[in-house]
């Protein structure tokens, strides 16, 4: 799941669990969103940068070199 | 030096080509490395010059080719200044006009192939400085001057290029506000169409970094000042697309003067911006330059640090997002849990309420048992007058044979109890 789909996702979770929804349920939604909010969280925690540089071949195909 | 003789002056009675060669060198201050004109081709006589007689006459050719020689030899490209006049662009490309001051005129060409790094052609009566060589035309016989560089006062060229280009691209629709596309909140891959050894490619590199972004930064290099640049950087916004993985592309360069940041005015450069399937941020040199790149793209950064901070979402802001649905998701399900609890509470009442209603229907059922057993009890005979002995172990005393003189026991009666002791022998009755 991308960053950005985990967010969508707890969106979500935080709007049906504003609405009017069964309690086992809303439990279940919460649990879901912690885990979300934990990942998506670490996930900004090991924000990773990677600089490179796209070459294009001979034959018209592109690869991507590192660059630093 | 052998006098001040305009190379227009000399081909009279003393001409020498060696003096002349000089004298056009020193004019100009000059010098020097230039190399000796060769001979004419029809030079025999040791004892004579060509054209001392007429037995020895040079023809026309070898004339111009001489002054073209000569001419061409003695100067350095420089820039002269004055004023247009007669500009004509031929069908085969190439522009001629005239130079002109007060006094003097020249004939001026431009060719084709320069007028890449000349922003507009110029028009009759712009001042301008132009930089070029004086050539001579020998199959006229005519002296003219090759322009490579113009300049008009004023920045006029310039100018007049940005209102052409602008215009042009108006008339296209590509500098309708409503073509203008939102950028990806979340880019994964950021392409940067700029120098790689630029200050452009380093800052945002370093912004990103700050920023704490997840992304990859792909450079497509291009050269963005010079002849080139123009093509360079269509070619490399050309390779974004083909490539096809970039989620938005930057395309800019660090600060500069006005002639280095041209490339990005550049209509073929605007107009592979436009063409652009990828979002676009024009991010070209600092705040106050607003290049026509800037007007196509989907996004105008006044720098390109501001460019990378459009491009991504800070990862402090992202935290701070997080937090606030987190908020949202605790106060929600505090919220619905609050709610079954207040109903389990309403639920209770109403258990509560009904026992309570239980309870007293059975009290008035025992109430009404109760009263029936009073009618049936010894107290309510007694409270009719009668009274019941006991002993003072509660033994009820029901005839004279319970009883012995002197026995004290109790009489119970309507009110209470009243201690009593037998006076005498009990007498048994005669029935």
């Amino acid at each position: 799941m991308t960053f950005e789909e985990r967010l969508a996702r707890l969106e979500e979770i935080a709007g049906s669990l504003e609405g009017d929804v069964e309690l086992a349920r809303a439990l279940a939604l919460f649990e879901e969103g912690i885990e979300l909010l934990r990942s998506a969280a670490s996930e900004l925690g090991a924000a990773e940068l990677r600089v490179q540089k796209l070459i294009e071949r001979a034959d018209g195909a592109f690869e991507v070199e590192s660059r630093e | 030096m052998t006098g001040k003789r305009s190379p227009r002056h000399s081909a009279g009675a003393e001409y020498d080509l060696f003096a002349l060669a000089d004298a056009g060198a020193e004019s100009l201050g000059v010098n020097s490395a230039f190399s000796e004109p060769p001979p004419p081709a029809d030079y025999h006589a040791k004892d004579e010059y060509p054209g001392e007689s007429a037995q020895s006459a040079v023809t026309v050719s070898t004339l111009t080719q001489t002054a073209k020689d000569v001419i061409e030899g003695a100067f350095i490209p420089l820039w002269v200044r004055g004023e247009i006049s007669d500009f004509k662009s031929h069908r085969n490309g190439h522009w001629y006009f005239c130079l002109r001051d007060s006094t003097a005129q020249i004939r001026c060409v431009v060719w084709k192939r320069d007028q890449r790094g000349i922003p507009a052609s110029p028009d009759d009566g712009m001042q301008v400085a132009a930089f070029g060589r004086l050539t001579v035309y020998a199959a006229r016989g005519e002296m003219q001057y090759t322009v490579t560089k113009l300049e008009a006062e004023g920045d006029g060229l310039r100018r007049k290029a940005l209102e052409i280009t602008r215009a042009r691209l108006q008339a296209d629709g590509l500098l309708a506000p409503e073509r203008k596309r939102a950028l990806p909140r979340f880019p994964r891959v950021i392409a940067v169409v700029t120098s790689p050894d630029g200050a452009a490619l380093h800052d945002i590199v370093a912004v990103l970094r700050r920023r704490r972004a997840s992304v990859r930064v792909v450079v497509v290099p291009a050269a963005v000042q010079g002849e080139n640049a123009p093509d360079e950087l269509c070619h490399a916004l050309d390779q974004v697309n083909r490539w096809g993985e970039a989620d938005v592309v930057i395309v800019g360069r660090g600060g500069g003067s006005r002639e280095d940041l041209w490339a990005f005015n550049h209509e073929s450069v605007a107009r592979a911006v436009a063409a652009s399937r990828v979002p676009t941020i024009s991010a070209v040199g600092h705040e106050i330059d607003i290049s026509i790149c800037d007007l196509v793209a989907d996004y105008r950064a006044p720098t390109p640090s501001a460019a990378a901070e459009a491009a991504t979402p800070s990862g402090e802001e992202l935290l701070g997002e997080l937090r606030e649905l987190s908020l949202r998701m605790g106060s929600a399900t505090r919220a619905s849990l609050r709610g079954r609890t207040e109903q389990l509470r309403h639920i209770g009442r109403d258990v509560a309420a009904a026992s309570a209603a239980q309870v007293t229907r059975r009290q008035s059922r025992l109430e009404s048992i109760a009263g029936r057993l009073h009618t049936l009890s010894p107290v309510a005979t007694l409270a009719r007058g009668y009274a019941v002995a006991r002993d003072r172990s509660g033994a009820t005393l029901g005839g004279t044979d319970a009883f012995r003189d002197g026995m004290p026991f109790d009489l119970i009666v309507r009110d209470g109890i009243v201690p009593a002791r037998v006076d005498g022998v009990p007498n048994r009755s005669a029935s």
